[in-house]
């Protein structure tokens, strides 16, 4: 039982990045963008706050710094795919291909040193005391309660508020939200910048407070884990929660497997997110085919053009 | 007032079409520049050495070749889906299976002779690789489930599969460490060309692009295809089978990006299945596609180009700067080039000023 405790509580830990990243991939995928520059994101995320909490010895600024950090770098994807209407795929990879060379120049010099502060474990009176449920989700540090808090506070907001209206309404239909007074550039523009803000603290999360320390490709593909994390939920933010859950289960349940030298092949482990998103994507494609609002946003990855006026 | 608009231009001129690629490489270079000079780095020296390492001197020109080989053919395959309108954004994974398949037939054919093993190794990467990227041209052309999405996600499914494969079976019982796979057998090496380190693969990858081009802008499919990618009614209306096309540049995409995978195996890659083996070049191939215009004469200049850049940040590494100035230097040129693109479909247009005359009467007869 300890060990699948221990899986799952580490798992949670893991599973905090992703759902950082994934809540910011889903904003900006919901308001009709897709961002494919997520791991290109984290990477600035996580270097730049690591450097700021190595020159700060503050957790606080160093996300702070992350999520600045990434945030530009959303802001570069919004100005070229709404802005210039460059195509969404190929700017997304650039994004990356920036990100990564930027992270690894930035961070040539804090390569060898390692960060003292450390994230304390907070227990939540009562639940904490609850057997196994308690250990693997309310004894966490600070950033744990914050992903989920912040993932079910933006399910309210999307699903119950007129922002969250806007919003969905920008990427379903651009053109019927624009003639409603909808400022569609900039409900999109503010989407995309989230989505970098929130990539950028899942990456700071990673360096600052998972390793305490900064490695070139310190993100090793989760970027694109997160991206598969927002296909997994169907680019419904309530379900990132268990989502992200089992994805950082899954990382946990390798480091633990082969901690205890268990001769199961790693890889077919790893590979297990892409599989069931894939499963999930084509079960929900062929069922929800048609209906709107149960799945991928009908615009996602066509830039807006207003027609008409000038 | 008069101010001033922006209009959509029908098609760029062709000065700005020549110019505004001459435009971006520099000023990437320039913004390469400026962050060298922030991390306290000499311009000079960096930009010496990659000039060095990739056109600047004979051996540092077969590698640009060596690596432009891969990237020319992954750039194909996503061009070849792209005139259709299908992103194969898996070109990576179908690399990877491309060269498990091709390891999986020299294994079992070892026995053959240089020559016919060379062409069953071929044979059977293409296959695999094509067969690999049919698990998401067969649900597009079903149900039309999004291929990008799938083809991405099938990436890292092909990745961890090799990687699997050369840490369990196929294993090296030498390897200590990074584990690779069980070498080829000695024939199954492609020749070199002279006494380069270039192998015949460069022809291998020059003889695709001319099929392609000849497919794509000389054959009946080809026009075909664009038809059924560009406008799902007339092709409807002309009885073209969307599906059926579908399937059918999606195979061959990934069996372009599958003989990619093969010439890395037999090249550069030592002759046998490996970490790192793909590279990277079935992303930057779907760069190259797109930055080419989805124009194969093109994309064989794009990717010698983007060859010689990646080139040319590996040899930074001895210089004691960072290789990683090298992605930051394509980033930006690539973003620089989108900018150009963009900005060149359109063009600035001074508006009438408020108070001009009334606009011309309208003609009779107009509505």
């Amino acid at each position: 039982m300890n060990f699948w405790v221990d899986a799952l509580s580490t798992g949670v830990v893991l599973g905090t990045p992703l759902a950082f990243a994934g809540l910011g991939e889903l904003i900006a995928e919901r308001a009709g963008v897709i961002n494919l520059g997520v791991e290109g994101m984290m990477l600035i995320g996580a270097v730049v706050g690591f450097a700021v909490g190595i020159h700060t010895g503050s957790i606080f600024w160093a996300m702070v710094a992350g999520g600045f950090a990434g945030g530009l770098l959303g802001l570069l994807h919004a100005a070229m795919t709404i802005g210039l209407k460059v195509n969404q795929i190929v700017m997304g990879l650039t994004l990356t291909i920036l990100g990564t060379g930027l992270s690894s120049y930035i961070g040539a010099s804090y390569g060898n040193e390692p960060f003292k502060e450390h994230l304390s474990k907070i227990d939540i009176p009562l639940l904490s005391k609850i057997p196994w449920i308690g250990e693997i989700f309310f004894q966490q540090d600070i950033m744990v309660y914050i992903a989920i808090v912040t993932v079910i506070a933006a399910a309210l907001i999307i699903n119950r508020t007129r922002q969250g209206l806007a919003l969905r309404g920008v990427g379903e239909a651009p053109a019927a939200a624009d003639a409603a007074g909808v400022p569609v550039f900039a409900v999109r523009y503010v989407a995309v910048w989230l989505g970098g803000v929130l990539a950028g603290i899942g990456g700071a999360y990673l360096s600052v407070v998972y390793t305490q320390s900064w490695s070139n490709e310190l993100t090793a593909g989760r970027g694109w884990i997160a991206i598969a994390l927002v296909i997994f939920a169907s680019w419904r933010p309530l379900l990132l929660l268990p989502g992200a859950l089992l994805f950082g289960f899954i990382e946990a349940l390798n480091f633990q497997l082969q901690a205890k030298g268990v001769s199961i092949p790693s890889q077919y482990l790893s590979m297990m997110p892409y599989v069931f998103t894939l499963v999930v994507l084509a079960l929900v494609w062929t069922r929800q085919r048609g209906r709107s609002g149960w799945g991928m946003p009908e615009a996602l990855g066509n830039p807006y053009e207003r027609e008409g006026r000038s | 007032m008069r101010g001033w608009r922006l209009e959509k231009r029908t098609a760029p001129s062709l000065g700005s079409r020549i110019a505004q690629p001459i435009l971006a490489v520099i000023a990437g270079f320039v913004f390469g520049a400026i962050v060298l000079a922030i991390g306290g780095h000499n311009i000079g020296d960096a930009y010496k050495a990659m000039w060095e390492a990739s056109f600047g001197t004979g051996p540092g020109f077969e590698q640009t070749l060596v690596r432009a080989t891969p990237l020319l053919l992954c750039g194909l395959a996503v061009t070849a889906a792209l005139r259709m309108n299908i992103w194969n954004i898996g070109a990576e994974g179908q690399m990877a299976m491309g060269s498990i398949g091709a390891t999986f037939v020299a294994y079992h054919t070892s026995s053959l002779g240089s020559f016919p093993l060379l062409v069953a190794i071929f044979l059977g990467g293409a296959v695999a690789a094509g067969l690999w990227a049919l698990i998401a041209a067969i649900p597009r052309a079903l149900v039309g489930l999004n291929e990008i999405i799938v083809t991405l996600f099938l990436n890292y499914i092909a990745l961890l599969f090799l990687s699997a494969l050369i840490n369990g079976p196929w294993k090296d019982p030498a390897a200590i460490g990074q584990a690779y796979a069980r070498r080829l057998p000695p024939q199954a090496s492609l020749p070199l060309i002279g006494s380069t380190q270039v192998t015949i693969g460069i022809f291998i990858a020059l003889a695709a692009a001319l099929a392609i081009y000849w497919l794509l802008d000389r054959s009946r499919a080809g026009f075909s295809l664009q038809i059924a990618g560009g406008n799902v009614r007339a092709a409807k209306y002309l009885g073209l089978g969307i599906g059926r096309r579908i399937l059918f540049v999606l195979f061959l995409s990934g069996a372009v990006a599958g003989i990619a995978g093969v010439i890395q195996l037999t090249a550069s890659g030592g002759g046998r299945l490996q970490e790192g083996l793909t590279g990277g070049y079935g992303y930057i191939g779907i760069l190259v596609a797109f930055l080419a215009r989805t124009k194969v004469q093109a994309v064989v200049v794009v990717a010698l180009l983007y060859a010689a850049l990646l080139t040319g940040g590996t040899a930074l590494q001895s210089t004691g700067i960072p290789s990683s100035i090298a992605e930051i230097i394509q980033a930006s040129i690539i973003i620089f080039v989108l900018i150009g693109q963009a900005l060149g479909s359109y063009k600035l247009v001074r508006t009438a000023p408020a108070k001009s005359p009334p606009a011309r009467p309208a003609a009779v007869g107009e509505a």
